[in-house]
This record gives C-alpha cells, structure tokens and sequence, in this order.
C-alpha cells in the first residue's frame, strides 16, 4: 500500500466569522482578506512539510488546485509540481489534479505536465478533473460542456503525448493546426493518470474505461464501496479485474503521542469540514454541471449528509476524520484499507488550522509507525 | 372566454421543436425567455390571442423541444428561426420577444431583413448596461430570479414546480440557457452596431423597475434601433406581462395592430 501526504495549503489567518456575511468562503468572498505577506510565509512552511513528509517516508506527496477560495492557496498544480520536483528527489508527486474542462490549452496543459515529469524523473501521476462546479464560475467555463471538454482535452494530450507530431486537432471544443509539443514526458508511454470522484457514475464509467486509478474524495466508508464495486462492475463487462492499486480513498487524519492530544487538536480540521464545502447549490452545482436525469431515472449514490453538518465525533465515526494516537489509527486506517481493498491511502494530515509544530510531530509520529504498519 | 391552442411539433434544422398555436387574425410569434414556454393559459397569450393568430414556440431545447447538436448559442438560435420562419411560411410576421427572446428576436433582425414587419422588445437582454449590470440569474437560486422578476413579488412565487416533469422541464430550461447565454454573459458585443440595421417599426417595453435587465439596456436598443420607441411601465419590474398583464396586452396590440 502507497501512502500519500496532502495538505490543501489553507489560508486560514482570518476570523473565518466574516464568511458569514457572504454567500460563501469561496467564488465572491472578497479577496480584501487575503495578505500576501502571510501567503510568503506559508508557502514557505507547506512546502516545508511537503518535504519533511518525504523525508520520514511517505510514497508520494498529493497536490491539488482550487480558485477564489482561502481554503486551497494552491492555484496551479503544475507550479507547485515543478516545486516539489526540485526540492525532493524520491517520492510520487499525485497532482489531483490538472482541470480539464477549464484549460483552453491542452497542448500546453500536455507540456508543463511532460516538463514536471521529466524534471521529476519520471515520478508524476497526472491526475485529471473536472472541477468542482465553483470552477466553472472562476474560470467562467460553460458548465453544460464541462464532461465533453474533460474528455476531448484529455484525448488531445494523450494523443499529443503517444502520436508523434506534427498533428492537426480539430474537435469541438478545440482546434490546433500543429500540435507538436517538443517536450514529452520522461515516464512511457506516458505518466499514469488517475482520476477522482465524489459520485458521478459518468466519471467511474470513464476511468474504468481507460483502467485509470479512482480516488474517493472525502465520502462515507459506504458511498466508496459502492463507486468501488460500480468501478470493479463497469470493469468485469469490460473483461478485467481491477486489483487495489486501481483504488485510493483520501481522508484526514492527525496522529499525537496521546489520545487527548489528538482529541483536542484534531478539533484544529473542523475548520477545513465547515465553510470551505458549504454554500449556495449554485455556486457547487451550476445548472448543466451534473447530468439532468429524466423523472423515474434512479439516482446516483450521493453523499449522506455534508461534512459541514457533522460534529467532530461524527466526522471520525464516518471516517472523514482519524486522528489519535500511533495505535488508534493505525488500527483505523487497517479497517478502510480492508475494507475498501485500496492500494493507496491519501492522508489530508494538514489542513484547516492545523500549527506547524503539530503538523510535523502528526508526520513524525506516522512516518514512523503508521506508514511501515501499513504496509503490512 | 378561453381562446384553445393546439400542440403541434415541426422539424427543422434537425430538430423537432413544440409549437403552441391559437387565436385568430394576423400571425403574431412569441418568443420566449429564459423560463421556456409560458403556455397558452397566461392573461396576456390569451389577450393577444383574441386579436391575433399567436404562434409560441418553445426553442429547440425548452420545454418539449429537441435541440438540434449544432445548436449552441443566441446567434445559432436565430439562424434556426430564420429556417423555421421559412419554414412556417411565417416570414414578415409580427413578433414579441420577452428577456432573452427580446435578445433572439433582435438578433433575428439585424440577420435577416425580411423576417419581421414590426418588432416588440420587452425587457429585452441582449446588449451590455453602460449604467448597471445584468443580474446573473444563473448564480443565485430561481426563487430569488423569481423574487427579483417583480417590483412586487406576488405570493408564493418562489415554490419549486408541483410535479417532478415539471421541475425536470423547469431544469431543462435552465440548462439551456446556461448554453446559450453563458459567455459573454447575457449579451452580444456585436449587436449594438448591427442594430442600426433594423428599418421595421419596434416599440420597446420596458418595466421601470427592472432589476434583472435594467431600464438603461431599454434606452440603448432605443437610441441604436432608428424610429424605434421606448415605453416604460410604472411600478413594473422584469415582466410588464405578468406584472401588468392587461397593460402590456394594450400595448401590444396598440402598437401591433
């Protein structure tokens, strides 16, 4: 089993109370709270961590990218990826990942991720998304062509990463008269691609297609199984039989010398649980976003309740959240991994407010004894 | 009295698209806004149907209608009406446009010469405010468009639909005119210098408390469409022909005759 550290960088240096006067933490919350100086700092301290978590052994580092939103300072994977690609040496950089729908570039897109790959060493995995609906706004991309441009845009840069060019390319969505990029990805025929969901049986039916990897964002232990078996069905009509490093399931976790540490700081990522994922149906899901489906059509597994309505204690017995000590969570994160029959565990181990202090201690403490109890 | 319409469903351009159809006289085209057909049952398609022979089509994509795979913006939508005018032997009719059918209705214009003999905006979107903004109305919930409709909102304006085929219609609506109005949001920066090619006479309505397309969108189709008129409503918001049905049928059929 792989073990992956990500953090959503936050930028949580304010009274998060002033959201309440807006729609939303996100899209329209006014940048007039963000401080460039505490930006400086830290980035300079995620980055920081990133290394450390190298550096005590973790597989692979997890990147990913959001727009308007204090909750994720990371607004472009391919920077921080080129970042991480020089100041570790060893360790998986996961980008979950590039937005399709929203790059009116591909032929670029297939560029920087084919220069990180090769800066790297060959140890990206280029995960591609749709963006959440909030993107559609902040790109102002046409959320009805959202599906059809993830798919065209990716057919383009694996095509322009496996076919040697020059090319034309000329799609609905995009149009090129010579795609010929000179950079091309150290990894071959190219790096792996993953794909995250949170419910969207398209998006399953998609990954199983191309036998790409599907991450579980943050759902219920329940709603995983169910778009896992969805994967290993859509799979078995396909004539395979996807094996565990086919599924990865992404949840907090915090680990202290003592539990009643870990009770009490971990209190630290309800911050990240609340405001970041709530607001206006609008904002998550613009009409055209997800799929209308006809009266009488039975509808995709969706999440129980949002994270933003659970108490701490109900965010841990619903696994969004593990924290304690060594032990606690060693044993916690056996039971998700058993029972989801995952090959790769991705671990939000910062988030929220979550100190500096804590946050390597929390690395320290799974570098040593969570991680290599995983493994077995 | 209740004037009947009849359904029927004509194929053009690759699609088969619902048309309401009833009354008696001249033939007079409704199009639509962003809400979809608005039935046959309204005061004011009653009203004008007891003087003209009212076609309302729901556009490829609303309602009951298909939409036809190339069709993916205003300017596509007008060349669609183009063919169904033709079509329908409807060319050189009368036509009122509401909100964004205000919007489709001058772009048929300003495309095709012959398409109508006398044009009717009515809180039209279409063309950017130099004072004000269009009113996002797909990044705030449909009551709140519903609310923001009205200088004075009627009571329980702002339920969901009572049937699921209804709110799936009301969805499907939705969906389409995210497509088509999604970039630039709600307008055409061409249409304010192809305007002065309208030479048929067009009255413009305008509520004088709209809060969705303001009162200033009204003034620039009035100063670019030459010999048009711009009549505003009092204490009326985004719809003078739900808001003030029986003045807007005056109107109409004032200027229309």
């Amino acid at each position: 089993m792989d073990v992956y550290y990500f953090t959503e960088m936050p930028y949580a240096d304010f009274d998060e109370n002033e959201a309440d006067k807006y729609p939303a933490m996100r899209l329209t919350f006014p940048n007039t709270y963000f401080d460039p100086k505490v930006a400086r700092d830290l980035f300079k301290r995620y980055l920081d961590e990133y290394q450390y978590a190298e550096e005590v052994g973790f597989d692979g580092l997890m990147i990913n990218e959001h727009h308007n939103t204090p909750s994720c300072l990371d607004v472009e994977v391919n920077i921080t990826a080129g970042i991480l690609a020089r100041i570790t040496s060893k360790a998986k950089i996961l980008m979950l990942g590039n937005m399709l729908p929203t790059s009116d570039n591909p032929p670029r897109l297939a560029e920087e991720i084919a220069m990180v790959d090769v800066i790297s060493g060959g140890r990206i995995i280029s995960g591609f998304v749709r963006g959440i609906g909030i993107e559609s706004w902040a790109n102002n991309t046409n959320p009805v062509h959202n599906r059809e441009r993830f798919e065209e845009c990716h057919d383009l840069i694996i095509k322009a990463w496996t076919t040697p060019g020059p090319f034309r390319w000329e799609g609905k969505h995009y149009h090129y008269r010579v795609v010929n990029p000179w950079v091309l990805p150290l990894q071959q025929p190219h790096p792996p691609i993953w794909t995250p969901g949170t419910g969207s049986p398209e998006t399953i039916a998609w990954a199983s297609k191309y036998r790409y990897p599907y991450a579980a964002f943050l759902t219920p232990l329940d709603v995983a199984e169910n778009l896992f078996g969805l994967y290993r069905e859509y799979a078995a009509a396909d004539g395979w039989e996807p094996g565990p490093e086919q599924f990865a399931f992404m949840v907090n976790c915090f680990v202290a010398d003592t539990e009643e540490k870990a009770q009490e700081t971990g209190k630290e990522f309800i911050w990240r649980m609340r405001r970041p994922v709530a607001g206006p149906r609008e904002y998550w899901s613009p009409p055209g976003y997800v799929p209308l489906r006809p009266p009488g059509d039975a509808s995709p597994p969706r999440r129980t309740r949002p994270s933003s309505e659970q108490t701490f204690e109900e965010l841990q017995e619903n696994y969004h959240l593990v924290v304690g000590t060594p032990d606690t969570v060693i044993k916690k994160l056996r039971y998700v991994k058993e029972r989801l029959g995952i090959g790769s565990l991705l671990l939000e181990a910062q988030a929220g407010r979550l100190s500096h202090e804590d946050t390597m201690r929390s690395l320290e403490l799974m570098g040593k004894e969570v991680i290599p109890a995983l493994r077995d | 009295m209740t004037v009947a319409f009849s359904e029927e469903f004509v194929e053009v351009g690759g699609a088969k698209v619902q048309v309401l159809k009833g009354g008696s006289g001249d033939p007079l085209l409704v199009l639509h806004g962003t809400g979809g057909n608005p039935g046959a049952d309204r005061a004011y398609v009653q009203g004008l149907a007891e003087r003209f022979t009212v076609y309302v089509p729901s556009h490829p994509g609303f309602n009951t209608s298909e939409r036809p795979e190339w069709l993916e913006t205003i300017a596509d939508l007008a060349f669609f009406y183009t063919w169904f005018l033709e079509h329908t032997g409807l060319e050189g009719t009368r036509v009122i446009g509401f909100s964004m059918g205000g919007w489709l209705a001058a772009e048929i214009a300003v495309m095709c010469r012959h398409a109508f003999s006398k044009l009717m905006l009515v809180d039209a979107e279409g063309i950017q405010p130099t004072d004000g903004e269009l009113t996002d109305i797909f990044l705030i919930p449909p009551a709140k468009v519903a609310e923001l409709s009205f200088y004075k909102p009627p009571e329980g304006m702002a339920r969901r639909e009572e049937t699921p085929e209804l709110q799936y219609i009301a969805d499907r609506n939705r969906e389409m005119s995210v497509r088509l109005c999604w970039k630039p949001y709600m307008f055409d920066p061409r249409l304010p210098s192809l305007l002065p090619r309208i030479k048929i006479p067009t009255r413009i309505v305008w509520g004088r408390h709209d809060k969705i397309a303001p009162l200033n969108c009204g003034e620039l189709y009035q100063a670019a469409i030459p010999g048009s008129e711009l009549v505003v409503v009092e204490e009326c918001g985004h719809s003078p022909q739900l808001e003030k049905s029986e003045e807007f049928v005056k109107l109409a059929v004032d200027f229309l005759a």
